[in-house]
């Protein structure tokens, strides 16, 4: 053992350059894990004997019978791939494609189990049969159901935190932008929000409100198949199901991760139970902006010009519809394909997946092709298992600009361009206005900038698993991610950049290379006695990141030729206005973690876990570690004795849960002061870089930590018909990270220091409640609700190091040429609240009047528009949301609708604010600029300004997911097994009083609420698709 | 048991596999960053560290919505006012010049920030070379005197800007510590104190060793420029203090002098005039962070990028203020020179027209007549021209911004002798700082009585747009004829402020759009409504 141990930390010191201290203390865990594995021995020891007993009571059997038989569905269709298992024997079957199976059983009284994912499991008494027909049930309270926990699977059952589980079936159909959007409606609690019609843009995802000021991550721990990833790297076609664990008990398992909800995906993988087939799915689609904004349009100016509102020098004599011109009816199509093969022993499952999706803007794309092999293998009776999974993505997208994909930029100058211009000058090139600020050719946006984001995507990931015992099951968990993207973009001669920069001509070229190591160790033992269960995991994981990148930009080129492929040909090195730069960093993450479910009689239940965990950006910090943990118990009423002569409940559960999970800084360092190399100075006639300080140190930094609370019941009635779940929860978020404003005097070196300050808390309801309304022979109605409130409130900000005076701080921007923040967070209050100027009317001048300090109206010219005259005029965060989705098959036709909606809540219209004011002369303005304020004059003040008439309320009403769909399952050709064919739309329609294009903003972050000049405008879909089963 | 034994194998190997991957260190590689603590600088680093106590001078003065603007805004010479492409904002420009700003307004705020970040700068250095972290073999006492110089020179914009600070000398203070607010007056007798004491231990000479930095004679053009605002500040005046820095300075052999035209100073290759005492070195290639120095961007038409063959194009904002230029004799080569008028052409000759607005299509012709700070058209205002603007320029200048200069020395010693009765000795002086500005000599000469008059600045609104007028004039200000000549030589160079108020004009007087406020409290800036929610020691300004 003492041999072992020193060569493996020889190993360590090679690979991992560990100190000696780390050495001692890897032994001490490993210690620790080994007595436990060891003392669970015991256990097993006693196990064996009695497994052994009952392998000489099988072997003495000597009848066998040969069962075989169809299992269908309630409509009569066959259904592959149930298992069919002889009780208390290791005897079992699937059944084929066509529902068949047979079985030979053998042994006294047989009794065949036939169970299957969403049906209920039947026992039928074999006797004397040889042909047993089998009608499974649809198990609509999903009580059998599996729901993946982290780190395990649990029997819905069994479940005593609120989790949410969606699977396939369920999932919102369409070109969704990424895996959030298939649950965009679906889970109570959780609000996604795709808020954006950019191809490239993701989902925002919100779970239970507000948990971090954004010093720590921000967005929920998602786990695609136990490994750590982002939602863009799955391609949703492969996904089977979707787990969110929504309270701090359930998430404590994944301890730092935790604390804004874990999501875990499960894609499709290889199963021995599944026979050979193909399936082909895909679909086609196309967008329409949702809503326009009703800007002037040329006859508009040359009716203004003719009634002596608007100088005649503003026309231009042209006529351009610029939205017009910048936007496409786009094509998007997706493809996916699916093999799966094998045997019970080695099977697999390859997949490729092919995304090609459209923006409504020109040039505005995403291209995935996303290839994924899944292969296992069992060995030694099924005691060895492995799995390997090979991922690899490619990417590439359109770059208009050099930062990201699409420019906002290009739809804002579409809007706000004057439509009296033409598109090009008398020479042919663009038209342009330099001497105008903020104000470009959106076409020449386009036309004259180009790039490709090129982006690569792989994985590697292997699990072995070994049960030496029965009870006992050892898993490894090996994870490789890697992550290349490559940049380029370059403008022309032509470009407007060049013609007001002087570039002439700019090219840049970038590279990020990430790669993510990630492994984790499990032992798991469960074990029955009596009217015990026990399953009890110990753990350790260990990832780390190291991320390296270089950028690179260069100008003034001979020729536009090369595009972005010859930087070198650039003279900006010369005059030194090429720019390079390159950049690593490395951080890891290391824990140690528990879990112990119990179970008695399936009657009362409880887990609880813990989980210690470091994070390297605490480095330097006095509490680089914490400790994580969580407990909850379930009390299934309906087995008590006192309900078992009821049939009115199938199932009733309290649950009632209390969690701490954490959220390390995104910034490595914070604990100390660092230098950096900052401005030039002149120092005896040489220019020399000046060592200056960059950041305030803190060596109090530490985890961010949310306590949670969450009080939920589970009930099912009428077999199903009824059934939901209801879910209390308060959160109270302690330490929370921020960039923290402390005084600019010495000895700060900088006016910020982020710090753990300030508590907030969440607090709310979720309900869900699903109805089976008909069930049929022909017709089945499903229909679900659900509804959620949430409370965020920031308790107090104040740490070791400062308390702020004054009891609110400012947050937002309104961008130029207002110049001022958009929200005020109080301590104690409502975070999101809109602090601007409150106009209660305007004068017959058309100038503003205000509610003054005391409440008094206030005219314009006496109003200071100082900071004491700010209120709070709205507020950015719904109050409660609500969603209702229904589905309805008749026949071999089913129709999925999906609705949702948001209230309570305002918007800050920042069209409104900078486009509906008359003195706006070189921009274009909405035509509503022109019609009276209150209905009693035109605004006529010169200055544009963030005040109340612009913050609108957003409440609204969204049909969201319509999808028609037809199922063919009789077909003469007996290689095509299956097919459906659907219609469906995205964005269907809202109702809402929101000026604005759509009301569904921003909801992040201490600014919510903001709906931005420069969003790509969401758009309204339509998609007709196809799947097909070999 | 040989089962169990197997398992206890199986079971061993898991747990050992597992030690060998396992690893609990946490990462702490920097690769890209310096660790303060671990960072042990070698004398190569000296420049480098040392130099990190001026960046902020630059950053202060020019950066966008720094001291300079303040310092010209809220005066009578420049204005902002609304144009066809813009320049309106959220009215902030409009706030400056009717003294009307918010303790929030970016222009009051930027100053405290950075000029604070130069104090913090200076006291780490100088903790750092005080405790050894920072070896200087030789020279040690005099980096630190200068260093202390460079931290009293950032005090002394504070006590000028906001009067009353926290004055804080030391870095290692606890963490959390916060400073004690101390008055005006405190404030300017620690500025006199540091400077005074750390002259002796300044390098004398007056070449590359010390351009840009403080030597012996920046010292004392600093020391003078407190005296003379010593009444402003304190209540006490210090005249003859002041006459006796200007005369170390005019007395210090180190070669300084009135160059033969005020152009000559504020060209692009302007680092060896005699006449610089302290300049900000600038250079398009390194001191090239956005708004570094960009007085050509800021106040020349979009249209003037082919007068300069400019690598962008212009935003077009800031001009005079007319009344202004009207106070100026025609053939005053300042005049001349300081402003850009009249037609504009393109590098090669041809007439520039006008691209946007009211003037659309007509010729791009500056006149000196503007409606009101709520409208400007393209033509309105003389544009600022005394700094040059190289052909080919970027959005930075390369000019270096000479903070004092040797006719701030002469002229700082004229206004203290006509302030303590000897107006012909002033003139004297005056006279020698116009000669080299006129052909005509005769209009050179100035008297001490003609000092002893008032403005000939007809100060007064002139708003068209909102139909204001009014009549006011300067005689009435005291030594008025000296502020106009303060006006003429230092226009553009961020003195405005300070000299109206020195002269009792800023909230006396009325101009263009900006109505007398007669409110004290305007002569300094509030504190920063942030900087109080901060730190709890620090009590605003009497007024805001």
């Amino acid at each position: 053992m003492t041999n072992l141990l020193t060569k493996t930390n020889q190993g360590m010191k090679k690979y991992t350059e560990c100190t000696p201290y780390a050495r001692r203390a890897i032994r001490v865990s490993f210690q620790i894990i080994f007595l436990l594995v060891l003392s669970t021995q015991l256990l097993v020891a006693g196990s064996l004997k009695k497994q052994s007993a009952s392998e000489t009571k099988i072997s003495q059997s000597i009848v066998d019978i040969t069962v075989k038989g169809k299992v269908t569905d309630n409509k009569g269709a066959g259904l592959p791939g149930v298992s069919v298992k002889q009780k208390g024997a290791n005897k079992s079957t699937i059944t084929d494609v066509q529902g068949n199976y047979v079985l030979t059983v053998s042994g006294e009284n047989p009794v065949l189990v036939f169970s299957f994912i969403g049906f209920q499991s039947q026992e039928i008494a074999v006797e004397n049969k040889t042909v047993i027909n089998v009608v499974l049930v649809e198990n609509a309270s999903n009580l059998q159901e599996v729901v993946v926990i982290g780190y395990g699977t649990q029997k819905r059952a069994d479940v005593t935190s609120a989790v949410a589980s969606v699977k396939a079936k369920e999932f919102v159909k369409g070109p969704v932008l990424d895996a959030g959007q298939l649950l965009q409606g679906k889970v109570a609690g959780l609000t996604i929000g795709s808020p954006s019609g950019n191809p490239t843009d993701g989902t925002q995802i919100l779970l239970r409100g507000n948990t971090t000021l954004f010093g720590a991550n921000s967005s929920p721990l998602v786990l695609i198949d136990g490994v750590p990833g982002d939602l863009k790297t799955v391609a949703p076609e492969d996904i089977e199901a979707i787990d969110v664990l929504k309270d701090g008990s359930a998430a404590a398992i994944y301890g730092v991760r935790g604390s804004n909800g874990v999501i875990i995906i499960t894609t499709k993988r290889a199963n021995g139970n599944i026979s050979n087939s193909v399936d082909y799915s895909g679909y086609a689609s196309t967008q329409v902006i949702s809503k326009k904004l009703d800007m002037l349009t040329a006859q508009d100016y040359r009716d203004q010009i003719a009634a002596g509102i608007r100088n005649a020098s503003w026309d231009n004599g042209s006529s351009t519809d610029w939205l017009k011109e910048t936007t496409r009816t786009p094509l998007t199509q997706v493809h996916n394909l699916t093999m799966r093969g094998g045997n019970n022993t080695t099977n697999y499952l390859v997949s490729a997946n092919y995304r090609a999706l459209e923006g409504i803007f020109r040039k505005s794309d995403n291209k995935t092709f996303t290839g994924k092999i899944d292969v296992n293998h069992n060995m030694f009776d099924n005691k060895l298992k492995f799995n390997f999974g090979l991922l690899n993505q490619t990417n590439n997208y359109t770059k208009v600009t050099g930062g990201g994909s699409f420019n906002g930029w290009i739809y804002r100058q579409s809007v706000i361009r004057n439509p009296t211009e033409p598109i090009y000058n008398s020479s042919g090139g663009f038209y342009e206005q330099t001497g105008n600020f903020d104000y470009e050719n959106p076409l020449a946006y386009l036309e004259e900038g180009d790039g490709e984001s090129k982006n690569v995507n792989s994985r590697l990931n292997a699990t072995i698993s070994y049960k030496p015992v029965r009870d006992l099951k050892l898993s490894a968990l090996f994870s490789y991610s890697r992550f290349n993207g490559n940049d380029g973009y370059s403008e022309t001669k032509e470009h407007i950049s060049n013609i007001k920069n002087g570039l002439n001509g700019y090219a840049s070229v970038g590279s990020r290379l990430s790669i993510d190591r990630l492994t984790e160790w499990t032992a798991e033992y469960s074990k029955t006695i009596k009217n015990h269960r026990v399953v009890a995991l110990a753990g350790y994981g260990y990832q780390e990141n190291v991320t390296t990148g270089m950028d690179a930009s260069n100008q003034n080129f001979p020729t536009d030729i090369f595009g972005y492929n010859n930087l070198g040909l650039g003279e900006g090195i010369k005059n030194a206005r090429a720019t390079l730069g390159s950049y690593k960093s490395e951080t890891n993450l290391i824990s140690y973690f528990g879990r112990l479910n119990y179970s008695y009689k399936d009657k009362y239940l409880l887990l609880a876990s813990l989980r210690r965990e470091g994070a390297s950006q605490l480095y330097g910090a006095n509490h680089p570690y914490g400790n994580f943990w969580g407990l909850s118990g379930g009390w299934r009423i309906t087995k008590e004795n006192f309900m078992k002569n009821q049939e009115l409940f199938d199932d009733i559960k309290l649950r009632l849960g209390y969690g701490i999970t954490g959220s390390q800084p995104r910034e490595q360092f914070l604990a100390t002061q660092l230098l950096k190399y900052g401005e030039y100075v002149y120092s005896n006639g040489m220019w020399t870089k000046t060592i200056e300080p960059d950041q305030n140190q803190n060596p109090f930094i530490r985890w961010e930590e949310k306590h949670e609370t969450n009080l939920g019941l589970d009930f099912s009635l009428l077999k199903g018909r009824i059934s939901g779940n209801a879910d209390l929860y308060n959160r109270q978020i302690n330490r929370l990270l921020y960039r923290f404003q402390v005084p600019s005097t010495p000895p700060n070196v900088v006016d910020f220091t982020w710090a753990n300050v300030g508590k907030m808390e969440n607090k709310g309801l979720e309900l869900m409640l699903n109805f089976v309304p008909v069930k049929s022979k022909k017709l089945v109605w499903n229909t679900s609700f659900n509804f959620s409130t949430n409370k965020n409130k920031l308790v107090s900000l104040s740490n070791q190091l400062y308390k702020t005076t004054s009891n609110h701080f400012e947050t937002g921007w309104t961008g130029p040429p207002i110049t001022t923040f958009t929200h005020s967070t109080t301590i104690g209050g409502k975070i999101g609240n809109f602090y601007g100027y409150k106009v209660i009317d305007i004068d017959n001048n058309g100038k503003w009047i205000y509610e003054g300090r005391d409440g008094q109206p206030v005219s314009y010219d006496n109003f200071a528009h100082s900071f004491e005259d700010k209120k709070v005029i709205g507020n950015g965060l719904p109050k409660w949301y609500g969603g209702w989705n229904n589905s309805f098959s008749y026949k071999n036709f089913d129709l999925n609708i999906t609705m949702r909606g948001a209230f309570g809540y305002q918007i800050l219209n920042f069209q409104r604010m900078y486009m509906e004011n008359p003195a706006i002369q070189n921009f274009n303005t909405l035509k509503s600029a022109y019609t009276p304020v209150f209905g009693k004059a035109v605004l006529n003040v010169p200055a544009l300004e963030y005040n109340s008439y612009y913050v609108e309320d957003g409440d609204f009403w969204k049909v969201d997911n319509i999808t028609f769909g037809y199922n063919f399952n009789k077909f003469k050709s007996s290689y095509i097994k299956g097919a459906r064919i659907y219609l469906s739309s995205l964005n269907t329609l809202t109702i809402t009083k929101y000026k604005g294009l759509d009301p569904e903003v921003s909801r992040l972050g201490l600014d919510p609420g903001i709906d931005g000049r420069d969003k790509y405008p969401s758009t309204r879909s339509f998609t007709m698709g196809v799947n097909l089963n070999f | 048991m040989k089962k169990l034994k197997k398992n206890y194998l199986v079971i061993t190997a898991f747990v050992s596999v597992l030690g060998i991957t396992a690893c609990d260190k946490l990462k702490d590689t920097h690769y890209d960053k310096i660790i303060t603590n671990n960072f042990k600088p070698s004398k190569s680093d000296l420049p480098a560290l040392i130099g990190a106590g001026y960046t902020q001078w630059r950053l202060i003065l020019l950066d966008w919505n720094g001291l300079w603007r303040a310092q010209e805004l809220s005066g009578d010479q420049i204005v902002i006012p609304k144009r066809p492409n813009g320049w309106f904002d959220d009215g902030v420009y409009q706030r400056i010049q009717k003294h009307t700003w918010t303790t929030d307004d970016d222009v009051v705020r930027q100053t405290w920030l950075r000029t604070y970040k130069g104090i913090a700068n200076c006291n780490r250095i100088i903790s750092d070379i005080e405790t050894g972290r920072i070896e200087i073999a030789e020279g040690k006492e005099a980096t630190l005197a200068e260093l202390k110089v460079v931290r009293a020179s950032y005090y002394a914009i504070l006590c000028d800007f906001y009067g009353n600070v926290p004055i804080v000398t030391k870095f290692d203070v606890p963490l959390g510590f916060l400073p004690e607010q101390n008055s005006r007056l405190e404030v300017f007798n620690f500025i006199v104190k540091e400077i005074t004491d750390n002259i002796p231990l300044l390098s004398s000479a007056n070449d590359i060793t010390t351009y840009g930095k403080f030597n012996k004679w920046a010292a004392y053009t600093l020391l003078a420029k407190m005296y003379l605002n010593a009444q402003v500040y304190t209540g006490t005046p210090r005249w003859a203090e002041c006459i006796a820095a200007c005369d170390a300075v005019i007395n210090s052999g180190a070669g300084y002098k009135l160059e033969s035209s005020q152009k000559n100073v504020f060209v692009t290759e302007n680092q060896n005039s005699k006449e610089i005492i302290f300049a900000l070195p600038l250079d398009e290639d390194y001191t090239n962070n956005w708004n570094a120095f960009d007085f050509h961007m800021q106040t020349l038409q979009p249209e003037n990028q082919a007068t300069y063959n400019l690598k962008m194009s212009p935003w077009g904002g800031m001009c005079a203020i007319p009344q202004f230029i009207s106070s100026f004799d025609e053939s005053d080569a300042r005049y001349q020179n300081n402003w850009i008028k009249g037609q504009q052409y393109t590098s090669t000759g041809q007439m520039l027209y006008v691209g946007q607005g009211d003037f659309k299509d007509k010729p791009l012709n500056f006149i000196n007549e503007l409606p009101g700070i709520d409208k400007g058209e393209s033509v309105h205002g003389l544009r600022l021209g005394k700094f040059e603007i190289k052909m080919g320029s970027t959005n930075v200048l390369s000019n270096d911004y000479p903070v004092f200069r040797y006719a701030d020395i002469l002229m700082m010693k004229a206004e203290c002798l006509l302030r303590t009765g000897q107006p012909d000795a002033a003139a004297v002086i005056v006279t020698e700082v116009r000669q080299r500005n006129f052909t005509d000599p005769s209009k050179a000469v100035v008297t001490g009585a003609q000092l002893q008059q008032g403005s000939s600045y007809a100060y007064g609104l002139k708003d068209a747009v909102n139909n204001q007028f009014s009549t006011e004039g300067g005689a009435d200000i005291q030594y008025g004829r000296f502020l106009d000549e303060l006006a003429w030589e230092f226009n553009q160079e961020g003195h405005r402020r300070t000299d109206m108020i020195r002269f009792g004009a800023f909230t006396k007087k009325s101009w263009l759009s900006h109505a007398a406020t007669n409110n004290p409290s305007r002569t300094i800036f509030p504190i920063p409504r942030t900087e109080i929610e901060k730190n709890n020691n620090l009590v605003q300004n009497p007024g805001y």
